[in-house]
């Protein structure tokens, strides 16, 4: 985080983002995120977060009700950036009176792209994302994914060096996923920068270097993934056996205890030594020592209502059994 | 400018799979074809090349049979009814939808973050509707064109002008619907307010007609006479600009008019060329220049609405 501000080459800047839309309902209440270039940046969050409105600001689609920060190096809706940023928007619907090929053609025209090199890149482009077949055909005979694919290729017609892509992922298949994913991590080595907001947390954790998470129009976390899952580990240990007479020794220890479960947070190997030695003394078997890494979802899940990721309890295990 | 064009292209190919594009060129083409089965000689109307001939004096004269006549009738009442009036209209409902799909969810945004500024976006898009209305014309008013040249033998330059002066008309009335769209995201909307201005634009025109030639007693109640007058210079003038494409239209043969040598044909003439005193004193200049500031407002007040709107 630190080393990211002190970068002098930020792709995005965000500074205290924020949007009321009428009705005062406020989509953005100061956002602050940071972007390096050439990394690809998830956004997560629970729907209705602000991640569409946050990117829509970003593309000036939506004017913010304040905003600072700088993209690509100048002010925020400056749009003569734009030239060389790419978007994808959630849930577009194209002209379907235009075949891929003429879509590709007009939006890069409108991106200021000249002709030669509109001719060059759209079948190139149609090409990379599965669709080399469909470029003479109209949209209105495209599938979902088909459309999804489309999309994404419009948003690099202009040869981009920021890729904007809100929930790219959308209504595609494995196959396509898998093929967007790859699609990414070439942008990157290419030294594009990649801004997408995504539901499937897995995704991201596949290919993004950095995400932030988005809760109620506030960023909740930010950092790379190993950052925000690092101290988020837990260990788990159970045993056969009567611990109630330990159960204070535990607890001084930070462990908690749940039937035959001992739950002991964060990364400390010799606390968990020390756990262990406990439990031994006490004449306990144990039966399994389970170190707990935290995945995304469980932090986004955290993030999102303090509903911290609880292993889910003995007790009530027996309970759902028992019912 | 390339961005520019490629609005007008886009337009142009949205229309072009509008159904309604495809019903007017045909209807163009039947008028045209109505017009060619029709010809005239001395005392004899001829249809459908003699297969039924028409024995009539209606047409001659003691100078003969004036064609020219005949063709400055057809182009008035082209004018008025396909060019005018069903040209328009149907021009109006065909791309009253422009604005609403441009605006469309999903649609909008990947337009709007292209490096150009909104009211660029806006201005394209307006003047690709109207690059509808102009193919349209063009087609319709070529083809009748020819026909009543070629056919008839009377060649009316003038009527070339109908072109440039119908999209005017139409622009009168797509700068409301363009307003109403951005304002309204609705097709509908946008039809139903688009004909209730353009009856209110006849209407203050009719009226004020009506004031200054029939009855000139309504000058009296002082308030609504200058009322109406003034209205009049505030709307779109779109009867004056039809009348102004008549005249025009005849304005290139209009010595062969004059020519008419017996009272029956100048009678004739008279009633061909009827336009209400205060039209003829018009000046084309007034009338389009006002008609075009009210457009120029409206046009503004979308543009600023349309970059002023969250999408
Ligand atoms: N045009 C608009 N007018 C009014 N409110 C809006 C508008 N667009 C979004 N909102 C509100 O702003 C909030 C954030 O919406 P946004 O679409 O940014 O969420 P999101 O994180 O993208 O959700 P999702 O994951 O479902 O796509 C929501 O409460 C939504 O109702
Ligand atoms: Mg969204």
């Amino acid at each position: 985080m630190v080393a990211l501000t002190e970068m002098t080459n930020l792709a995005v800047d965000l500074i205290d983002v924020r949007k009321t839309y009428a009705k005062n309902i406020h989509a953005l209440r100061g956002v602050n995120i940071q972007v390096g270039r050439g990394e690809i940046f998830g956004l997560l969050g629970p729907n209705g977060a602000g991640k569409t409105t946050l990117v829509k600001i970003m593309m000036t689609v939506v004017k913010p009700t304040r905003a600072m920060g700088t993209i690509m190096g100048r002010p925020i809706g400056h749009r003569g950036k734009l030239a060389k940023t790419g978007y994808l928007p959630e849930n577009h619907r194209f002209p379907g009176y235009l075949t891929g090929l003429q879509l590709l053609d007009y939006y890069a025209a409108l991106a200021k792209v000249p002709r030669a090199a509109r001719r060059a890149s759209a079948p190139k482009l149609l090409d990379q994302l599965g669709l080399s077949k469909w470029g003479e055909t109209r949209i209105d005979k495209y599938s979902k994914g088909m459309m999804q694919r489309l999309g994404i290729a419009q948003a690099l017609m202009n040869d981009p060096e920021l890729i904007v892509l809100d929930e790219p992922t959308d209504g595609l298949d494995p196959v396509g996923r898998r093929d967007v994913r790859q699609l990414l991590l070439e942008l990157r080595r290419a030294g594009k920068t990649v801004f997408l907001n995504s539901h499937l947390l897995s995704e991201l954790e596949m290919v993004c270097d950095r995400v932030a998470i988005l809760v109620d129009g506030l960023v909740a976390r930010q950092g790379t993934l190993s950052e925000l899952t690092e101290h988020t580990v837990e260990y788990r240990i159970t045993f056969s056996g009567d611990a109630q007479p330990i159960r204070s020794k535990l607890a001084a220890l930070r462990a908690t205890v749940d039937g035959d479960l001992v739950v002991l947070s964060g990364h400390d190997p010799a606390k968990v030594n020390a756990v262990i030695d406990l439990l031994r003394g006490q004449g306990l078997l144990i039966e399994s020592v389970q170190p707990h890494r935290f995945s995304l979802e469980d932090i986004l899940v955290e993030a999102m209502g303090g509903t911290a990721p609880q292993p889910q309890s003995r007790e009530r295990q027996r309970a759902d059994k028992a019912s | 400018m390339m961005q520019f064009w490629a609005l007008i292209v886009d337009s142009f190919r949205e229309s072009r799979d509008r159904k309604i594009f495809w019903v007017m060129l045909v209807l163009s083409v039947l008028v045209a074809a109505v017009m060619f089965c029709f010809s005239f000689e001395q005392g004899k109307v001829n249809v459908l090349f003699g297969m039924w001939v028409i024995e009539t004096d209606y047409f001659t004269g003691i100078t003969g049979i004036k064609t020219d006549v005949i063709a400055a009738l057809v182009v008035d009442g082209i004018m008025d009814t396909a060019l005018g009036g069903m040209g328009v209209l149907l021009s109006i409902i065909a791309t009253a939808s422009f604005f609403p799909t441009f605006l469309d969810r999903g649609a909008i945004d990947v337009v709007l973050c292209k490096p150009m500024p909104r009211w660029k976006l806006f201005l394209g898009r307006y003047v690709g509707g109207m690059v509808f209305m102009g193919v349209q014309a063009t087609i319709f008013v070529v083809l009748t064109f020819l026909v009543v040249g070629l056919r008839w033998g009377v060649w009316l330059p003038g009527y070339l002008l109908a072109i440039p002066l119908v999209v005017l008309l139409f622009s009168y009335l797509y700068c409301i619907s363009a307003l109403v769209a951005v304002v309204t995201r609705s097709t509908v909307a946008a039809v139903l307010l688009t004909m209730l201005a353009w009856m209110a634009f006849t209407g203050v025109q009719s009226v004020d007609d009506l004031f200054t030639s029939k009855y000139p007693k309504w000058q009296e109640n002082k308030l609504v006479y200058e009322g109406v007058h003034a209205a009049r210079w505030i709307v779109p003038k779109t009867q004056d600009i039809i009348y102004l494409a008549k005249k025009w239209s005849r304005a290139a043969n209009a010595s062969v008019l004059v020519h008419a040598d017996n009272d029956d044909d100048r009678e004739m003439v008279d009633w061909a060329t009827k336009v209400e005193i205060a039209r003829r004193e018009m000046n084309p200049l007034a009338i389009i220049g006002s008609s075009l500031l009210f457009e120029a407002a409206i046009v503004l007040a979308a543009m600023w609405k349309f970059s002023r709107r969250d999408y």
